[in-house]
């Protein structure tokens, strides 16, 4: 089903955090969050329900979709276990996000233009 | 590594209950997971991450389920599904109907039930809104987990100041912190206003405010050059607070001049509102640390200031320590006179702030816990006598089709449907309660009290143990319900069953036994309370006014000028009608002042540093023991000859002189405090408490304020009427003397002793209240319970009437049965009481936690009430008429 990728916006903050996680690569949920945590300095802090009911409806929504089986990696990561699924972004999750990603850049310009971003430290 | 799986995990497995069934089998697994690596990771850090962890999981699921059980309601909507018969969101809409019809169809029921459950449930929420506020909010500063406190130590004492030439040396020479900063709060006299006023003023580095970052709300903060020592540049920073208090909040304030103690500053700028930043107190004025106005104040060997960091990412608290530390060791080689024994303590900011309260409020959260218990109890209860009578009408639906688990489903449905109107109820009890605990508490608190109220994470905490509540009463009618065989029992005789009175007798136990338990905690308190309101302070408290003032040093630069400014403020506070007799002393007992010092004594070999003897020392002018009705146990007080030049003498107290002197006259010999002046005792004082009624009886020393000039002084007043009327003449006698000299904080010795307690009373009052909700709600049960046995028995009780026994025996029989059950709950809860009693260890005082009499007591009061219960039910089945018994079935 073609689907307007404007109607998904604008992203929620976990949304856009766990489809920026993903732009480079397939990762399992624990290591989305991990990385949010990390990327954001601790800024965003995401518990099992707010990740999973995120990727829920994102998998609803195809902006991403679950990753086939994956076979053990070579440098066998304990962690990285049978159970685990992975997800990735979809081709549509990735229009989305580009879409999104200039749509906050307008913001930031007019903000600019208006002398409120970047600049106004004494 | 977990083969087991824990408690904690079945909790959250529980929880992941109020998913939908179709989310659950997808992602339950992952979720479980991902709260595992998050719980790892915090049990390395210790209880206190556990505890917040759990707390944000909690938060977690009851915030987001809302979202995915509508998500799931708007798919079927778009995609048309909804025709689908018997899926989960049908079956939970039916369940949620056929909920609120049942609980409409037994009004008295379902209000007794909401009711005693908001009841628990409105306590603990009003409790954990303090408790969020105060114990799980981190502190409102960037990166505030990484702030710490560094202190000073001498041999294994720790909290001491530190000397500001060891702050420069460990901020030049430790790896561990961003930035280390430092602070030295003192009242400021602030002069060329209509009356003279004081401020509270910290004299900071410049890196002391980029630790904090305060939020500026205009100007700038200090460079590091402007902080340098000795002082350049008399500039200031003002809070928003004072800049609306003294300044009428004058926009072109920046610029600007004001004169603190007698120099003047230039404004450079203004913190926004409630900047906190001096150890969670907002400072009236900041200005360049080389300001700070006493002598010697800043020399090697002076441990006057305070030290607080921001650690490096990553770096733990006891790797800064060992870093400290060791930079402590050298100096102790560079500087052996003046650091010797000195160590350095590393403590989180925020569990120096939070810390005094995370007792009292623990007892709080567990009291009401265990209210919301006994809540549950009781209405598993109430569930159990209804599902008895429900028998009849389950059992038709399982013979139409019902499964097990539909019927067990069925019921939870109602028990949660149930706890969320109690829920409900609750958040108003709430609001009052929470608004009643902060004006008994705030206070006391180290939070802004305003911060405190009833907002989304309260009421999401709300929400969620209602949830749990609902489940806790909901699960053993619904687990009993789904594993008996219905069939069967229509064919017996009802709710008759062995196993149901088991059920129900072991809740009353239960519930009893908690009520004791909490009851034992108050009564501990009680007894605590009493205890330190007994104390003996040592001196007479009735009719004392207090208050204090600071002479500007640059004005009073000599011991000469001081020493006269305070003999004349004597002879004109003496000379005041309705002045029984008047002093001044350094530090007055309970105002929070004090300072103590390692004591030498003459001829002793030397002992190594950090081991010598600490004394509470203290400056007095003549008359201060006869106002203070201290009593002189031998020799002198100080007489105005008693001055610079003449013998140095010193008063010290009976608890030094049995330590150091045992059996000998302690007049004549000589200690040196601190300096190196040797000082001679002329007299021995009674002991008195200072910095608290419950502390261990300190070794106390006075000498003359003559000998001994400072510029901060207390005043204390004998009034003969009431001493906070005298405020007024007091302040215009010291105006006398000097008319810029501000004065402050006038309080009577009253006021001070009930502060010291204030905390114990209000700790004391709470735990007594929730114990007596909990005696009351356990009674109600256990009446409840006897009721309905009565009720069933009235057969058997007919059939003993009809052959004999008189209405005594039947009474006696249904006492004996309640007895039984109250001594089971008196021995679960005495056993309770001892495991808990150990959390109240910290909050005693005068009392073990394991006090006979209290224990004794408290039993007393349980099975009396208990049994009072029991009366009614007991002498109506001794007036059951035997045929009307006999023809009911």
């Amino acid at each position: 089903m073609a689907r307007d990728p404007q109607t998904q916006l604008p992203l929620t903050p976990v949304v856009l955090h766990i489809l920026l996680a993903l732009s480079d690569g397939e990762r399992h949920g624990y290591a989305i969050a991990q990385e949010i945590q990390e990327s954001t300095q601790g800024q965003i802090r995401m518990g099992p329900g707010t990740l999973y009911g995120s990727i829920q409806r994102m998998l609803t929504s195809a902006v991403i979709e679950e990753a086939p089986a994956r076979r053990r990696a070579t440098n066998a990561d304990e962690s990285d276990d049978a159970r685990r699924r992975y997800y990735r972004m979809t081709a549509f999750g990735r229009r989305v996000l580009e879409l999104e990603l200039d749509r906050l850049n307008a913001v930031v310009r007019l903000a600019r233009r208006k002398h409120l971003a970047g600049g106004a430290q004494a | 590594m977990t083969v087991r799986r824990s408690l904690s995990e079945r909790a959250y497995r529980a929880a992941l209950l109020i998913f939908p069934p179709s989310f659950r089998a997808r992602f339950a697994a992952e979720m479980i997971e991902f709260a595992r690596e998050r719980a790892h990771q915090a049990r390395s850090r210790g209880a206190f991450d556990v505890a917040r962890l759990a707390a944000r999981l909690a938060f977690d699921l009851a915030a987001t389920a809302p979202g995915v059980w509508l998500a799931l309601v708007r798919d079927r909507d778009a995609t048309g599904e909804n025709a689908l018969p018997r899926d989960n969101m049908d079956i939970l809409a039916q369940d949620l109907r056929f909920a609120v019809r049942s609980l409409m169809r037994r009004p008295a029921f379902t209000i007794v039930a909401a009711l005693t459950l908001a009841l628990g449930i409105g306590a603990n929420t009003a409790i954990f809104s303090v408790v969020d506020a105060v114990l799980l909010r981190p502190l409102p500063f960037p990166h505030a987990d990484r702030l710490v406190v560094v202190n000073g130590m001498q041999g294994t004492q720790g909290g001491q100041g530190v000397s500001y030439a060891d702050y420069v040396d460990w901020r030049r020479l430790s790896r561990s912190f961003d930035e280390l900063g430092t602070l030295r709060g003192q009242s400021v006299n602030l002069t060329g206003g209509d009356a003279p006023d004081r401020l509270f003023g910290a004299f900071v580095s410049a890196s002391f405010i980029r630790v904090m970052t305060p939020t500026m709300a205009r100007g700038r903060v200090f460079t590091d050059a402007e902080t340098e020592v000795p002082a350049s540049a008399p500039l200031a920073i003002l809070s928003s607070e004072a800049w609306a208090t003294h300044f009428g909040s004058d926009p072109a304030i920046l610029g600007k001049t004001l004169v603190l103690n007698g120099t003047t500053f230039t404004v450079v700028g203004v913190m926004a509102p409630r900047q906190a930043v001096a150890y969670n107190a907002i400072p009236d004025v900041m200005v360049p640390i080389g300001y700070y106005p006493n002598a010697n104040g800043l020399a090697r060997g002076t441990r006057g200031v305070s030290v607080v960091g921001r650690l490096k990412s990553g770096v733990m608290i006891d790797a800064a320590r060992r870093d400290l530390s060791a930079i402590e060791k050298q100096l102790a080689e560079s500087y052996p006179t003046m650091n010797a024994g000195t160590d350095a303590e590393v403590l989180s900011l925020r569990e120096t702030i939070i810390g005094p309260s995370r007792a009292p409020l623990t007892i709080l959260l567990t009291a009401v816990g265990v209210v919301l218990l006994i809540a549950c109890a009781n209405v598993a209860n109430l569930q159990l006598a209804r599902g008895a009578s429900r028998v009849r009408e389950l059992s038709v639906r399982a013979a139409l089709g019902a499964g097990r688990r539909r019927i067990a489903q069925q019921l939870l449905t109602e028990s949660i449907v149930l706890a969320l109107v109690g829920g409900v109820v609750s958040v108003a009890l709430a609001m009052g309660m929470t608004k009643g605990v902060v004006a008994l508490i705030g206070a006391q608190l180290p939070v802004d009290s305003t911060s405190i109220g009833v907002d989304g994470r309260v009421l999401t905490f709300a929400l969620v143990i209602s949830i749990l509540a609902g489940l806790l009463f909901g699960l053993p009618p619904a687990l009993k319900s789904s594993r008996a065989d219905l069939a069967d029992m229509l064919r017996t005789r009802i709710g008759a069953g062995l196993g149901h009175r088991v059920t129900r007798n072991t809740l009353v136990i239960v519930q009893l036994a908690l009520s004791l338990t909490l009851l034992a905690a108050a009564g501990l308190l009680t007894r605590s309370l009493i205890a330190l309101q007994r104390v003996n302070p040592g001196f007479d408290g009735d009719r004392l006014l207090t208050a204090q003032f600071r002479l500007p040093a640059a004005k009073y630069d000599t011991p000469d000028k001081i020493a006269t400014m305070f003999e004349r403020t004597t002879t004109e506070l003496n000379a005041l009608p309705g002045v029984e007799s008047a002093a001044l002393v350094r530090a007055s007992p309970l105002s929070g002042n004090g300072e103590t010092y390692p004591a030498t004594i003459e001829g002793r070999p030397p002992v190594k540093p950090g081991d010598e003897p600490q004394l509470q020392l203290n400056s007095t002018t003549p008359g201060y023991f006869a106002t203070m009705r201290i009593p002189l146990v031998v020799g002198r007080d100080f007489i105005a000859s008693d001055r610079i030049g003449a013998l140095p003498v010193v008063i010290v107290n009976r608890a030094f002189v049995d330590a150091t002197w045992p059996g000998q006259s302690a007049i004549g010999k000589r200690i040196r405090m601190g300096d190196s002046t040797w000082r001679t005792v002329i007299g021995v004082a009674g002991d008195t408490r200072h910095f608290t009624l419950n502390e261990h009886q300190l070794f106390q020393a006075y000498v003359p304020h003559a000998q001994r000039p400072q510029i901060f002084t207390s005043l204390v007043v004998r009034a003969k009427g009431d001493p906070l009327a005298l405020a007024r003449a007091v302040r215009e006698a010291v105006w006398r003397v000097d008319r810029d000299q501000p004065i402050w904080r006038f309080r009577s010795m009253e006021q001070d002793l009930d502060g010291s307690v204030a905390s114990s009373k209000t700790t004391m009052w709470l735990t007594g209240l929730f114990a007596l909700v909990a005696l009351l709600v356990a009674s109600v049960g256990i009446y409840g319970v006897l009721s309905y046995t009565m009720t069933q028995r009235t057969q058997e009780v007919g059939i003993r009437i009809a052959l004999g026994a008189n209405a005594g025996q039947v009474r006696r029989m249904v006492i004996v049965d309640a007895l039984r059950v109250i001594a089971v709950a008196v021995v679960v809860g005495l056993v309770s009481s001892f495991a808990m009693a150990g959390l109240l260890r910290t909050s005693l005082y005068g009392v073990g936690p394991h006090d006979v009499p209290t224990f004794a007591a408290v039993t007393l009061v349980l099975s009396a009430v208990a049994l009072a219960a029991c009366y009614i039910p007991a002498r109506r089945a001794s007036r059951v008429d035997p045929m009307v018994a006999l023809r009911a079935e």
